[in-house]
């Protein structure tokens, strides 16, 4: 058990001991770092989007109330980190079926680089192949270990929903997994 | 019956075979919590998700965030304004804590600062005039001229704490003084010591020794002011005497009257 909560130690970091956020974010950078990877699949770019997720942590530290849970708080801004990037950069990411031959190319040295099984390989490629909005539900629910109440903190929706949400990511899911599976 | 016909919706689901009714049944149970997706077929591919392992930020990203860290805590150091100074969120705690600390420093100095009023210099200052004073009347006293003794006498009603030396002084006067009214000045400047138990006996004693008519009778009289019937002996003495007049007589008879 953690000798410091992530809230006790963000409340902190807001009385102005920062180096406290050391502390979180030696705690949180692997979890960020994957949704981001699993959200962009580009390692650089990553590593920018949790950097940039903690200077926004410092930034409006005063925001934060300690009433909620601190990872919720991380994941929301981080949510709005990637959007804002989306955003600036929409016209590299447009879901069409002329780039999956690409990626799936970059999957596919990916894939050896982090030696993960055939079935595994093909989940991580349909995930990448899921709409924005889909990828980043089942994201949240794998990093914020299917916590719906506060996925739906973070979304501004009911938890009921949450669940609907993920039930129709994963139904997709299935069939882009299923769709790889025949053509690979 | 509710609970078949979920069954049944899961099952037909888990086939790949429901109507989008059925879809959205399913959904709606999903939602209310009566069916978790974990009992459904697509639960295994949720599941295998938390499996994915996606690759670990590089040691760059540490270096990034402890120099962003200590570039903030710079900043916040440095970050001293006359703006943010005088700001009324700033200041308020400011001013909070000098209005305390100057009440408190009022208030102890009203507790620890000396109780005489003068102060001490220039109390030392009155002990000396009064020390002066006593010099002084003590000088006159042994002065020939009976004005200059007067003058003496009439001192003591200036100083503010006649000592023991003084009231000897005004005792022996009293007692041995050639000038009668020098003798009833310094019984008059007695007057304020009459408490002190000694200057009471030496008065009772000093009766015997007056020859003067008016100062027995004034004596006689201040006896039965102060209630003192110890004197009464002493009084009794003057009227026994055959040199004291009918009329002091009388006078002290009366006072002794007084004190019976």
């Amino acid at each position: 058990m953690d000798a410091l909560t992530d809230n006790a130690l963000m409340l902190k970091v807001k009385d102005g001991d920062l180096d406290k956020l050391g502390l979180l974010f030696e705690r949180y950078k692997k979890p960020l770092y994957g949704f981001f990877y699993g959200m962009t699949k580009d390692q650089e770019l990553c590593e920018d989007l949790v950097q940039n997720v903690f200077f926004r942590i410092l930034k409006y530290r005063y925001l934060f109330r300690g009433e909620g849970d601190f990872k919720t708080w991380m994941f929301h801004i981080a949510r709005n980190v990637n959007h804002d990037h989306f955003r600036k950069t929409k016209w590299k990411h447009k879901e069409s079926i002329d780039n999956w031959e690409e990626r799936l190319e970059s999957e596919e040295d990916r894939a050896t680089q982090f030696r993960q099984d055939e079935e595994m390989q093909l989940l991580s490629m349909a995930m990448d192949r899921l709409p924005e909005d889909k990828r980043e539900i089942l994201l949240l629910s794998k990093f914020q270990e299917k916590k719906y109440k506060e996925i739906g903190d973070i979304l501004g929706c009911s938890e009921g929903a949450v669940k609907v949400k993920v039930f129709r990511a994963l139904q997709e899911l299935k069939e882009v997994y299923q769709h790889l599976e025949k053509h690979l | 019956m509710e609970r078949e016909r979920i069954e049944n919706l899961i099952i037909k689901f888990n086939n790949g075979k429901l109507s989008a009714e059925e879809q959205r049944a399913l959904e709606l149970l999903i939602e209310s919590g009566q069916v978790d997706i974990e009992s459904l077929s697509i639960g295994v591919l949720d599941k295998k998700i938390t499996e994915l392992s996606y690759p670990t930020p590089t040691e760059d990203l540490d270096d990034r965030f402890y120099q962003m860290l200590a570039l903030q805590k710079r900043e916040i150091k440095s970050s001293f304004s006359w703006k943010n100074f005088f700001s009324w969120n700033q200041l308020s705690p400011k001013l909070a804590f000098a209005s305390i600390a100057l009440v408190l420093g009022m208030g102890i100095g009203y507790i620890i600062k000396p109780n005489e009023k003068p102060g001490t210099e220039i109390q030392a200052l009155s002990q000396q005039v009064n020390d002066l004073k006593e010099m002084m009347m003590l000088s006159l006293l042994e002065k020939e001229s009976a004005t200059e003794r007067l003058r003496a006498v009439s001192l003591t009603s200036e100083m503010s704490e006649a000592s023991a030396k003084v009231t000897n002084a005004l005792l022996k006067t009293l007692n041995s003084d050639d000038n009668v009214n020098v003798r009833l000045a310094a019984l008059e400047a007695l007057l304020p010591y009459i408490k002190e138990s000694s200057v009471r006996e030496e008065l009772i004693r000093s009766i015997a020794k007056q020859e003067s008519p008016l100062v027995q009778v004034a004596l006689a009289e201040l006896m039965a002011q102060i209630q003192e019937k110890s004197s009464v002996k002493e009084l009794e003495k003057i009227i026994q005497s055959e040199r004291t007049p009918d009329e002091v007589k009388n006078r002290i008879k009366e006072s002794i009257k007084i004190l019976s």
